[in-house]
């Protein structure tokens, strides 16, 4: 895939095929100590099986079909940037994706439109509760759908409208955070 | 006054003329598009379909429609596909879509009612 916002559309997927309703995406830059962090949360029904089965590309949880690519391209795309992911237990209940990487490892992919990533999922799934932190060393910032949806008095049955009001805040908060275009 | 209901025909008469007369007032009924999103589908560029499909839906004011994702179809070369679902349920699926084929398809088939057959996955 050509960005990680990519993997982390197709993480999200995971995590709606898991039954989630809540979920937690934290992307975390250190200059200072040259690294990229990107943790996943949901309150899904979780992995199931160890974290070596999940990841190879030979084991989907899908009926009918042999591979399963998505975790095994991410662990790859990791790894290829002195990176290493992990599959844990979420303070949510479900599964937490865990990734870290050089950050300006020459093979690092680039992280891509995180907020499109965020808002064709808005659109479809406008139920779920998405959170997005942004970290960039000691600052962090933060997009909430629900306030969102509240601000703009929607109850989350409008998923295009909410899609384009959480893009809107997205691009406001990267700009704000100096990430727009430059991760 | 009105005629008295003796038979089911009757009874099935008044439903369709009401029926008709709410689907009036109402507007069109929904139309479901199902944007394919497994890891196929994402990696041949199905975020931008939806993203462009917004856009399309936004600029053309349709409000009739409703997006939705799923996974992967097993049609994983004829990606980034969708399902188009009209009003009468019937299926719709298109593949190999990109932005030109996305307007042509908001035009000619959710507004012009018309489904584009030449993009139609046989």
């Amino acid at each position: 895939m050509r960005e990680l916002s990519l993997h982390i559309l197709d993480l999200l997927e995971n995590s709606i095929r898991a039954n989630a309703s809540v979920i937690w995406l934290t992307i975390a830059v250190y200059p200072d100590k040259n690294l990229l962090e990107i943790f996943l949360e949901d309150n899904g029904f979780g992995l199931g099986v160890p974290a070596e089965v999940a990841t190879d590309p030979f084991y989907t949880t899908k009926k009918g079909k042999r591979i399963g690519l998505g975790l095994s391209l991410f662990r790859e795309a990791v790894e290829r940037a002195d990176g290493k992911l992990s599959l844990e237990k979420s303070r949510l209940g479900g599964l937490a994706v865990k990734a870290s990487m050089k950050l300006n490892h020459i093979d690092r992919t680039p992280m891509g439109d995180i907020a499109a990533t965020l808002s064709s999922i808005i659109s479809t799934n406008p139920q779920l509760d998405i959170s997005c932190f942004l970290r960039v060393g000691d600052k962090e910032y933060a997009v909430h759908l629900a306030e969102e949806a509240r601000r703009i008095g929607m109850t989350g049955c409008d998923g295009l409208a909410l899609a384009r009001k959480f893009s809107e805040k997205m691009k406001a908060v990267l700009t704000e955070a100096n990430l727009n275009g430059s991760l | 006054m009105e005629k008295r209901i003796k038979t089911p025909g009757d009874l099935k008469t008044i439903r369709e003329k009401v029926k008709a007369e709410i689907d009036v007032r109402l507007g069109r009924k929904e139309i479901l598009i199902t944007v394919h999103m497994g890891t196929c589908g994402i990696a041949a560029g199905a975020r931008d379909i939806l993203s462009c499909l917004m856009e399309e839906l936004h600029k053309a004011s349709i409000d009739y429609v409703t997006l939705k994702q799923s996974g992967c179809l097993g049609l994983c070369d004829k990606e980034p596909m969708m399902t188009l679902t009209d009003k009468d349920g019937k299926e719709f699926v298109y593949g190999k879509l990109d932005k030109n084929r996305i307007h042509e398809i908001v035009v000619g088939h959710v507004a012009g009612g018309k489904p584009v057959s030449e993009y139609l996955v046989k």
